[in-house]
Order: C-alpha cells, then sequence, then structure tokens
C-alpha cells in the first residue's frame, strides 16, 4: 500500500479522533512544561563560596526552595512528580476511541496494510500530536520566560527566570518525550490483535491479578521504619561507610510502597467486584461487578497517578503534622527561656502547603484522565447500553452500576494510599524534640536584659528531653482522602451526562 | 384482541420527516413484518410503537390505553414488563455471561439472582444454547448471540416482541435459525411481532406485511382507515390460516388499506 493512501486512511478518523488527538497534544505540552520547568531549576548555577555567602545560596531569588541548593534538587523532584499524572492522563488519552480506531485500522488491513504499518500509523498519530504538544509546551514556556522575569519589590526574582536550561536539554524534551509516547503506544497496541475482520475480539479472558505484590507495601514501609533505628545504630557502631546507602534504602522503599498500593489498586479492582458479584442482587451492582472483575484494569493508569498523589498527600499530611509539633515544641521552648527572637521557623510549614497545592493538582488532572476512561468505557458499551435502556431498563439503574464500578475501588484504594503515605512520611520525619534544658530568668524585664546583672537570677530550668511521635493528623488525611473520592464522584456525575447521550435510540439504527 | 394501535403517528428528526401519518393496528399473537427500502422509516415506526421514541402527533395505544403519553419511566416500565426488544447486533453487555444477561430484566423486576438464573437457562435450552450459559458474549458467533440475545427478551414473556432487522447482521441460515424461533416462541406464547426487515424474504415469515414508504404505509395516501374492529379479524390469521385464505379475509371484509398485503409462504 502506497505510504499516501495509508495516510488518507489514517486522517479518516471520527471527531473522538480529534479529541483524542487534542487531548495527546494537551497533556504532552503539560508534561513538557513541567519537565522544562524541572530542568530550569536544576539549571541554577549554584555560585562559588565567598565570605558573606559560605552556604553558597543563589540569593537572587525569593524562595528558599530555589536559593538552597540543597532544596533545588527537591524542587525539581516535586515538579516532574506533577508530569507523573499529566503522563498517566496521556496513556489514557492514548486508549480514546480506540475502539473505533481499532476498527478503523481492521479496515486498513483488510486494505492491503500489514500489520507493522497499521501499528506504525498509530504510533505516528501519537508522535505527531505529542511533538505538536511538546513544541506548544515549549512556546508557552520561553513566553512565560519572558513575561515573567520581573524582580519584586525586594529586588528579587520569584521563579528562575533568569537563567535557562542547556539547548540538548530542552531538545531532549520536546523531541524526547513523543518519541517516548509513540513507542509506548506501538507496545500498547502490540496487545491489541487487530485481525482483519476486525473488532477486536478477546476470546482469552484475562488472568485474574495476584495479590502477591501487597507484600511490597509492608516491605516499603518497613525499609522507611528502619530508617533511623538503622540511622542510630550505624552511628553507634560508627559504620560510616554505610551512612551513604541510607538514602538509597528509602528511595528504593517509598518506591516499592508506592507500586505496591497502585498496583493493589488493580487487585482492590478485582476483589470489589468479586464481592460485589457474590453480594450484588441488583442489576446495578451486578453490572459494575462484572465490569470490574472483567477487567480491573480499566482506568488503572489514571487510577494510579491518583493514587500516587493521595499517597504524596498522605505523607505530607504526616510531615505537616510533624512540623506543626515541632513549630510548637520550638515556641514553648522561646516562652520558657524568654527568648523570642528564635520564635520558630514556619519555612517548613510553608512548603508543604507548596506541596500540598502540587497534590490537589495531580488529583485534578489524575481525574480528568479517570474521567476520559470512563466516558471511553460506555462510550465503547453505548450499543449494549442503548438496547437496555429501549428494552426499559431505566438510565438510573446503568448510572448506579458506573457509579458503582468507580467508587467500589476508589474507597479501599485511597484509604490504603492514606495509610501508606501517612506511614511512609510518619517513619521519615521521624518524632519531635521537646523539652530540654536552659536559664530561665527569674527578676524584672529590665534586669534580665542586662547580661552583667541577670546573674544571679537565673535558675537552671530541666525539662526532660523527650521524642514524641506527633498525633496522626485525622482531619488534614480527611480532608485528601475526601478530596480524592469526591474527585471520582465528580468525574462520575460528569461521565453520567455521557451515559445520557449515549443512550439514546440513535445508538441502536442499524448503521 | 388489538394488541397495539397507532393512529396517524406523525414523526419528524428537525426537518426531516421520518414519519408521516402512520396508522396501524396490530392484533394479540399477530406477527406484522413492517418493510420497505432502507430510510423510510421502519425502525422510527418500531421505535413509536415501542414507547422509544415519542411522535410528534398522532397516538398510540396499547390493549387500549393510550401510551405516547405516558411518561418516561412510565414507559420504561411497561417496556419491561410488557414488551421485549430485539436488535441486529451487540445487544448483551459483553462482560456478563450470558446467563446474566438473559437473567437481567428479572433481576430489575426484583427475582433473586438463583431464580433468575433458573428461568434463564430454560430460556437457553427452549433455544437449544443451553450450553451458551456461562459464556461471554464476545466468545459466540453472532447466531449464538442472536440467539441468547432472543431469550432475553423473551424472558419477561412479553406480549409484544419489536424486533428491528434481527437477521440483519447474520448469514442466511443463522438467520432462519432465529427467525423460526421467533415465530415459534411467539405462537406458543400468543406474543405479537412487530417484525422490521428490508428483506421480503423475511417478511414471509409474517402473517401480514406492512410496506412503508418515504414515512407512510405504501397506498395509505388512499385515505382509507384501519376500522377499531379490524384487529379482531386479523388476530385470527395469526392462529396460523394459509395466506390464501388471509388474502380472501383481508381485502373485502376487513376493508384493510392498500398496501397492506398479507405476506406469502410463510409457515
Ligand atoms: N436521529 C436522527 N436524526 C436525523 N435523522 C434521522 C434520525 N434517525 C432517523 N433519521 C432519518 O429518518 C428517516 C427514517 O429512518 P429510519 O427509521 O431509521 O429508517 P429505516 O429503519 O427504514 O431504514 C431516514 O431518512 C433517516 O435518515
Ligand atoms: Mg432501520
Amino acid at each position: 500500500m502506497r505510504p499516501g493512501t495509508l495516510g488518507r486512511l489514517a486522517l479518516a478518523g471520527t471527531r473522538t479522533d480529534a479529541v483524542r488527538v487534542v487531548l495527546t497534544a494537551l497533556s504532552a505540552a503539560l508534561a513538557a512544561l513541567a519537565g522544562l520547568a524541572a530542568l530550569t531549576v536544576l539549571a541554577i548555577p549554584t555560585p562559588p563560596a565567598t565570605d558573606d555567602n559560605e552556604v553558597r545560596w543563589s540569593l537572587q531569588y525569593a524562595t528558599a526552595l530555589l536559593r538552597e541548593p540543597g532544596l533545588r534538587g527537591g524542587t525539581a523532584f516535586a515538579l516532574l512528580l506533577l508530569a507523573l499524572p499529566v503522563l498517566a492522563l496521556a496513556g489514557q488519552c492514548a486508549r480514546l476511541g480506540a475502539p473505533a480506531r481499532d476498527r478503523r485500522l481492521a479496515a486498513l488491513r483488510l486494505a492491503g496494510a500489514t500489520p507493522g504499518q497499521v501499528t506504525r500509523l498509530a504510533a505516528l498519530e501519537t508522535g505527531v500530536a505529542s511533538l505538536l504538544g511538546t513544541v506548544g509546551g515549549l512556546v508557552v514556556f520561553l513566553v512565560a520566560h519572558e513575561l515573567l522575569d520581573r524582580p519584586g519589590a525586594d529586588g528579587r526574582l520569584a521563579l528562575p527566570t533568569d537563567v535557562l536550561p542547556s539547548p540538548v536539554a530542552l531538545a531532549a524534551t520536546v523531541l524526547g518525550l513523543p518519541a517516548v509516547a509513540a513507542v509506548a503506544t506501538a507496545l500498547l497496541l502490540r496487545r491489541v490483535v487487530t485481525t482483519p475482520f476486525g473488532v477486536v475480539r478477546r476470546a482469552r479472558r484475562d488472568r485474574p491479578p495476584r495479590p502477591w505484590f501487597a507484600l511490597l507495601v509492608p516491605a516499603g514501609v518497613g525499609s522507611f521504619a528502619g530508617y533511623f533505628p538503622l540511622l542510630h545504630w550505624l552511628e553507634r557502631h560508627e559504620v560510616q561507610a554505610l551512612l551513604p546507602y541510607l538514602p538509597i534504602l528509602v528511595a528504593v522503599g517509598g518506591l516499592a510502597a508506592l507500586v505496591g498500593t497502585v498496583l493493589a489498586a488493580g487487585w482492590f479492582s478485582y476483589a470489589a467486584g468479586r464481592l460485589l458479584h457474590r453480594l450484588a442482587q441488583g442489576p446495578a451492582a451486578l453490572l459494575a461487578a462484572r465490569r470490574l472483575a472483567a477487567d480491573p484494569w480499566a482506568g488503572s493508569r489514571t487510577f494510579a497517578a491518583l493514587l500516587a498523589a493521595v499517597l504524596f498527600g498522605g505523607g505530607a499530611a504526616a510531615f505537616r503534622a510533624h512540623f506543626q509539633a515541632r513549630y510548637a515544641a520550638e515556641l514553648a521552648e522561646a516562652r520558657t527561656f524568654g527568648d523570642v527572637t528564635s520564635a520558630g521557623d514556619t519555612f517548613y510549614l510553608d512548603t508543604i502547603g507548596l506541596v500540598d497545592l502540587a497534590v490537589a493538582a495531580a488529583v485534578t488532572i489524575a481525574a480528568g484522565g479517570l474521567l476520559v476512561a470512563l466516558v471511553e468505557g460506555i462510550v465503547a458499551r453505548r450499543r449494549a447500553y442503548a438496547a437496555l435502556v429501549a428494552q426499559g431498563v431505566p438510565r438510573g439503574v446503568l448510572g448506579r452500576s458506573v457509579a458503582w464500578q468507580a467508587l467500589a475501588p476508589a474507597v479501599p484504594a485511597v484509604l490504603l494510599a492514606l495509610t501508606v503515605g501517612l506511614l511512609l512520611g510518619r517513619f521519615l520525619s521521624g518524632p519531635v524534640r521537646t523539652g530540654g534544658s536552659g536559664y530561665v530568668c527569674e527578676a524584672a524585664a529590665a534586669i534580665c536584659a542586662d547580661p552583667a546583672a541577670r546573674g544571679p537570677y537565673l535558675r537552671l530550668v530541666e525539662a526532660p528531653e523527650r521524642y514524641v511521635m506527633p498525633g496522626v493528623p485525622l482531619e488534614q488525611l480527611a480532608l485528601v482522602g475526601a478530596g480524592a473520592v469526591a474527585a471520582v464522584a465528580l468525574t462520575v456525575a460528569v461521565g453520567l451526562l455521557f451515559l445520557q447521550a449515549s443512550t439514546t435510540v440513535e445508538e441502536l439504527r442499524a448503521t | 384482541m388489538t394488541e397495539l394501535q397507532a393512529r396517524g403517528v406523525v414523526k419528524a428528526y428537525g426537518p426531516t420527516p421520518a414519519l408521516r401519518g402512520i396508522t396501524l393496528d396490530v392484533a394479540e399473537g399477530e406477527i406484522v413484518a413492517v418493510t420497505g427500502p432502507s430510510g423510510c422509516g421502519k425502525s422510527t415506526l418500531l421505535h413509536c410503537l415501542a414507547g422509544i421514541l415519542r411522535p410528534d402527533a398522532g397516538q398510540v395505544f396499547w390493549r387500549g390505553e393510550r401510551i405516547d403519553t405516558w411518561s418516561e419511566a412510565a414507559r420504561s416500565k411497561l417496556r419491561r414488563t410488557e414488551f421485549g426488544v430485539l436488535f441486529q447486533f451487540g445487544q448483551l453487555v459483553p462482560e456478563l455471561t450470558v446467563a446474566e444477561n438473559v437473567a437481567l430484566p428479572l433481576l430489575l423486576a426484583g427475582t433473586g439472582r438463583r431464580a433468575g438464573r433458573t428461568v434463564a437457562t430454560a430460556w437457553l435450552a427452549r433455544l437449544g444454547v443451553a450450553d451458551l450459559a456461562d459464556a461471554r458474549p464476545g466468545e459466540l458467533s453472532g447466531g449464538q448471540q442472536q440467539r441468547c440475545a432472543l431469550a432475553r427478551t423473551l424472558v419477561t414473556e412479553p406480549r409484544v416482541i419489536f424486533a428491528d432487522e434481527p437477521t440483519g447482521a447474520l448469514d442466511t441460515l443463522a438467520g432462519e435459525q432465529v427467525l423460526t424461533q421467533l415465530v415459534r416462541l411467539a405462537r406458543e406464547q400468543r406474543t405479537s411481532v412487530v417484525l422490521v426487515t428490508h428483506e421480503p424474504r423475511i417478511a414471509g415469515y409474517a402473517d401480514r406485511e406492512v410496506v412503508l414508504r418515504d414515512g407512510a404505509v405504501d397506498g395509505a395516501g388512499l385515505g382509507l382507515d384501519l376500522p377499531a374492529a379490524a384487529g379482531s379479524g386479523l388476530g385470527l390469521r395469526a392462529t396460523g390460516a394459509p395466506a390464501g385464505e388471509a388474502l380472501a379475509n383481508a381485502a373485502p371484509a376487513g376493508g384493510a388499506p392498500a398496501g397492506e398485503r398479507p405476506a406469502g409462504g410463510a409457515r
């Protein structure tokens, strides 16, 4: 088949295809923006140590997150993490309208295209759409880079608008992302056997997910729990050589816990389906149960992103509790010793606020992806659903089944992610030191203010030094959990609008 | 007894008129084929008769009750209790087993899962596909799927079955099988059938054929109206009178409108 013919057939898509291309481009643009932002942070040069700047801070910036070299890595990492839900969204978009596309691809095969050509065509679509997106993202980035380059009143920059990533890094982002997307599409399509007659027929039933990977969760949490004891042990026994490896242990453990949680979500879907199936009497629950058990991974890419965001939210809640407790302890100490100048630093609390913001953004993006998955599921079944409605099944029953299907796995999975996040955060932030000893001046303020005169009035106060774990931040956790579940519920609500549109009698017309 | 009546049913999609005043009676136990070229309004008529669509003008009666004015909820209930629908393809929910698909209307009516399954398997057995009870629709051939869909249509023992090109996606042999079974079971249950098809050969399975052309009953322009009593006469034919006799009955005595011609050679 001539490439021209192939191309023309490939472009003869529907509106869904157009939507998919646009969404793919948009998510590529968002991912490119996040990546470029991270690269820009990493491009900030660390100034050489001078007498007034021994700590080598980049003093031109307003926020410590950019100023301090030690924090910049974390900032860049957080920005990259934001790209994760975006990529999940992109992955979901790639499957949007896929049944229709698969049929068109099947028609292509019938017209003489080889399976390889068909796969390349789909990969090309994703690649080109992503390239358009990343180029758009780059343009937006460069324009914002110019526009936002305004120092504040104190002459400091809010954003690192004075540096740019190296041209190589820019090119790698703009070209690399589409390449990765195209390869991923080709790999995903490998599973879709588009027979020439093909409405893709899947005779083989998927194996139920195995729960063994749930072991990753305790393993990951365990590695975090072991962090401080191990650190103390190593320090006590002066095994300095092993100390640098501790962060690696934490990183691997955290990843294991995250992957375990996400995989567990698929298993939750499956198990929820089985349980529902056993208990369900009504048709709504039965429909949901069967769909969950049949395809527990439906929408799992974005579901995974949602859970990752919730996990980070749980961790952030733990850290917030830690910093709050520390702040309170510092304040109490300052009050006891009359030293108001060192009254607590809110920097860490402010930073946690930023993390919360990122979590909220990630949840929102992930919810968008969930919506795509949900609508996709409805649209793919519209003929069967429309037939059910024609047969007198109330749309409410179908709507309830969609709601069941989204919420039944979401609630336990969100709870798990919150718990894991909380545990990781608690173990990593560790206990807060309270108490300690110091001198208190027991005289009139005037005397106390005079270092020469106050000597006799000073009294040693020894509050027993204790390490306490901050309380469980139930409120904060509830907020994150409720937010995530609300996001899922919202996607259901929007998805139901599509249910209405997908069950009209038009769907029953034969051609 | 007249099961279903349409009186001057009009339906348009935007500026496109699809039905331009259809009057039609279906007697109890009668199998009526609605034929005509593609786009003449057959599906639209079926949807109006079944209470899926609301006509723009005219009336639809079921057993003497006017149903086109009912709320969507009431018509939905009527459809799931008294009517059955059968479409061309793709009406089984892919994730449910065949037995669950068939039992679905029963579950809606409040039947328990176990009882529903028993009834569903009994119907599958009557249709000769009992061994497919635990299969998924995606694992079946088109003909098997359609037979299972027919079981779902019949499971509530509807009074009227609306079938829109039920064999349109099947090869000749599979189509014959489905139709033979539909007709046999409808006769056994004295169920009326509105059978939409564009294939004259399929219409041969019916007691009577109504030909549509451009949204009107072919020849209805002559201004003939079905007398309300005609239904009972037509009902007799549903019991299996030979075609010739039906023809003799219809033309002079019943005053059936032109264009409604008795189908030849069914049984
Ligand atoms: N949803 C719709 N919107 C616009 N036009 C429609 C719609 N459904 C049917 N039509 C038009 O109404 C006419 C009758 O359609 P239909 O009842 O499906 O015919 P048939 O089933 O006989 O092929 C056709 O001209 C068709 O194009
Ligand atoms: Mg039609």
